[in-house]
């Protein structure tokens, strides 16, 4: 009787452990896709880490990281922060930290420490006058550190919705009521996004209609305050956010065609015009390509795997522009051969170059340029 | 057994979700013919052979806040999907809200009316009628459901075709006061969206020229985002999405029909096999009367129709 007794707890205890282990292995297959990313501090220095050179700053859930020799510091709180560029001379950060509602502009140190508010943005009555808070993005000093440039939706229009912020330009160190309006960003379309200056003007990304009504983003350049300027890329091509290489001399960019692709894309820069367009990846979805200070390659964000969050990605130099082929080796002078000469043979092509995968489970924020330290 | 019922309890939720939400019948008053024939969800017919004829399904998309009572909202959001299974093409068809047709349950009026007059039934009788196609399914989802979905499946990557600012973004799905609005700026470009962000991108709509129309267009990238995504998801994930979308999700249907659906999906991976139609001008123009309705021009969008929903 006890027998049959313990027999029965047994079987039951045996019963409730398959149906929890069941249960259990069922939830470990579940796919994981809503796993939050992993702060980029969370388990550095990865051993697998590709070191780049230099530092790069980049952001992820409103913090600024920096990244060098293979490490991620954080410099900044999760509070909003993003879209940092450098000084000219490299000593300080200028980044937007966005409040919800408006964003301001701050210079940091390299370490994140605020330095000072350099545009604010809030309004004092709040929501109660929408119109009364402003957009900063994309905050960047001109090569001599005199003047700020930044998207900013300083030309809303009285009676209407339209929202497109222009790009401004104003004293570094003077005030808002100084900063003068570049461009008219356009009509109810996103505006005019992303200005880097460059000699002899401003070159952005301009939102617009296209000849089949649909908004697309071209580069655009204008060379002085209130010029209509030029585009220098076709709609059709629908390219956004440029990036020059250390030299000047070439732009990289994503050009998405219209379609839910974003291809990196490399073109040649004169001072006036792009060269032809090479697409240099085209399976991913590529965000942010900024090119590293001594040349050697393009960082750039990207999803890890299939529709995952943004990581970084390293594109060496090598595979956009391959060096040279080495010249076939001369024949070597020598004695005597016995039998037949061997035949010349090309040398074997050299392997593709491939992007290098830098991070796998964070989630960089794509809309968010990098900045990058020689 | 015990492995089953492990099994069993696992898939609770999603059993919950399919037995609250899926296969709902639907009930079109007054009749609109023949043009409607629900498939009758968990029907004997039901088969897990992979689906090879091509079929239509309508997706309807609400605010769904306070401001409404319940089952009594607009569809601010309608699209049209035909999938063929034999050649992988897909083709979506937004249909503006503020269209002024003839409704099923009689009269005329916006197009978003016509759930609010007789839910999906209504809403399904009228696209039927006056677009002249048949419609196999349909899919509700309310404002929280969008989100929630989203952040279920761990967010989306979208490529903003254009940045979209607001200063009149209707902030009304956690705060107490519905009419309440807020500020909101989704940035242009490739980029991971969660629920939240997502649905600021597809609903906004004052800093778009086109309005609406703009809108549809988001709503379409939006949506193959999503398709995109659902391709890493596994049977497993079922159970914590349903527990997300719980009341903010109605079909008709069935889970055998999801089942069918899910490998199907999977192997549609030719973004340029899905086409994309707006009915912007000159399908559709504005009246020009004080309310913000969009005349039809029939004889623009049925031999369209025809053509994509033979």
């Amino acid at each position: 009787m006890i027998a049959r007794f313990f027999l029965a707890v047994v079987l039951a205890l045996v019963m409730v452990f398959v149906g929890i282990s069941t249960y259990l292995y069922l939830g470990s297959r579940q796919s994981r896709v809503a796993t939050p990313a992993e702060k980029p501090t969370a388990s550095a220095p990865r051993p697998q880490a590709f070191v780049l050179p230099g530092t790069l700053y980049l952001t992820q859930a409103g913090a600024i990281y920096s990244l060098n020799a293979g490490r991620f510091h954080q410099l900044t709180p999760e509070a909003g922060w993003g879209q940092p560029s450098l000084y000219p001379d490299g000593s300080h950060l200028i980044a937007i930290r966005n409040g919800g509602y408006w964003s301001d502009v701050w210079v940091l140190n390299l370490f994140g420490k605020l330095d000072r508010m350099v545009v604010a943005n809030q309004g004092s009555t709040g929501m109660a006058n929408p119109s009364a808070n402003h957009w900063s993005f994309y905050p960047r000093l001109s090569a001599d550190g005199q003047t700020l440039w930044m998207t900013y939706d300083g030309l809303k229009c009285q009676d209407c919705y339209d929202l497109s912020p222009a790009v401004y330009a104003m004293p570094f160190g003077g005030t808002i009521r100084q900063a003068r309006a570049w461009t008219d960003g356009g009509y109810y379309s996103g505006g005019d996004q992303q200005p880097i200056p460059v000699s002899g003007g401003v070159i952005y990304t301009k939102y617009s209609f296209g000849p089949d009504t649909k908004l697309v983003g071209q580069l655009w350049f204008t060379s002085r305050p209130g010029a209509y300027g030029r585009a220098l890329t076709d709609p059709a091509e629908d390219c956004r956010t440029p990036s020059f290489s250390p030299g000047g001399t070439e732009i990289a960019m994503v050009c998405t065609y219209e379609k839910q692709v974003s291809y990196l894309t490399i073109a040649s820069w004169d001072g006036s015009r792009l060269g032809p367009r090479q697409n240099i990846i085209t399976n991913q979805l590529v965000a942010q390509p900024t090119w590293a200070p001594d040349g050697s390659g393009i960082a750039y964000l990207a999803p890890g795997v299939g529709a995952g969050p943004f990581q970084l990605w390293w594109l060496p130099k090598a595979a956009y522009a391959p060096p040279p082929p080495s010249p076939s080796p001369s024949p070597t002078p020598g004695g005597p051969h016995n039998g037949p000469l061997p035949s010349p043979s090309p040398p074997p092509p050299a392997p593709p170059v491939k992007p290098i995968q830098v991070t796998t489970n964070n989630g960089f924020d794509a809309t968010s340029p990098m900045a990058w330290l020689g | 057994m015990s492995s089953v019922a492990g099994g069993l309890a696992y898939f609770i939720p999603a059993a919950q979700l399919a037995i609250e939400s899926t296969g709902q019948v639907t009930r079109v008053t007054p009749s609109p013919s023949a043009l409607f024939s629900p498939s009758p969800s968990g029907s004997p017919a039901a088969s897990a052979a992979p689906i090879t004829d091509a079929f239509t399904v309508l997706l309807l998309g609400s605010d769904d806040d306070s401001k409404f009572s319940s089952d009594h909202v607009l569809t601010q959001s309608m699209i049209l999907v035909r999938v063929v299974p034999s050649t992988k093409q897909v083709t979506m068809l937004s249909i503006p809200r503020d269209l002024y047709v003839h409704l099923s349950t009689g009269g005329y009026g916006k197009i978003d009316g016509a759930y609010s007059y007789g839910g999906a039934g209504a809403a399904i009788a009228t696209v039927a009628q006056d677009f002249n196609v048949h419609i196999d399914d349909y899919i509700w989802i309310g404002l929280l459901g969008l989100v929630k979905l989203i952040d279920a499946i761990g967010g989306i990557n979208v490529v903003t075709s254009n940045p979209v600012l607001d200063d009149y973004y209707p902030s009304d799905l956690y705060s107490n006061w519905p009419y309440d609005y807020e500020r909101v700026a989704v940035l242009g470009g490739p980029q991971h969206l969660d629920g939240v962000h997502a649905m600021q991108y597809v609903r906004s709509r004052h800093g778009d020229l086109q309005s609406d129309i703009g809108r549809s267009q988001r709503q379409q990238q939006v949506l193959i985002a999503i398709r995109q995504k659902a391709k890493q998801l596994s049977p497993e994930d079922l159970p914590a999405i349903s527990q997300a979308l719980g009341g903010e999700l109605k079909t008709s249907i069935g889970l055998s029909k999801v089942a069918q659906l899910l490998p199907l999906a999977a192997s549609f991976d030719n973004i340029d096999a899905i086409n994309q139609i707006i009915l912007a001008n000159p399908y559709t123009h504005g009246c020009g009367c004080p309310q913000t309705y969009l005349t039809p021009n029939w004889g623009l969008i049925l031999p369209l129709v025809h053509e994509y929903f033979p």
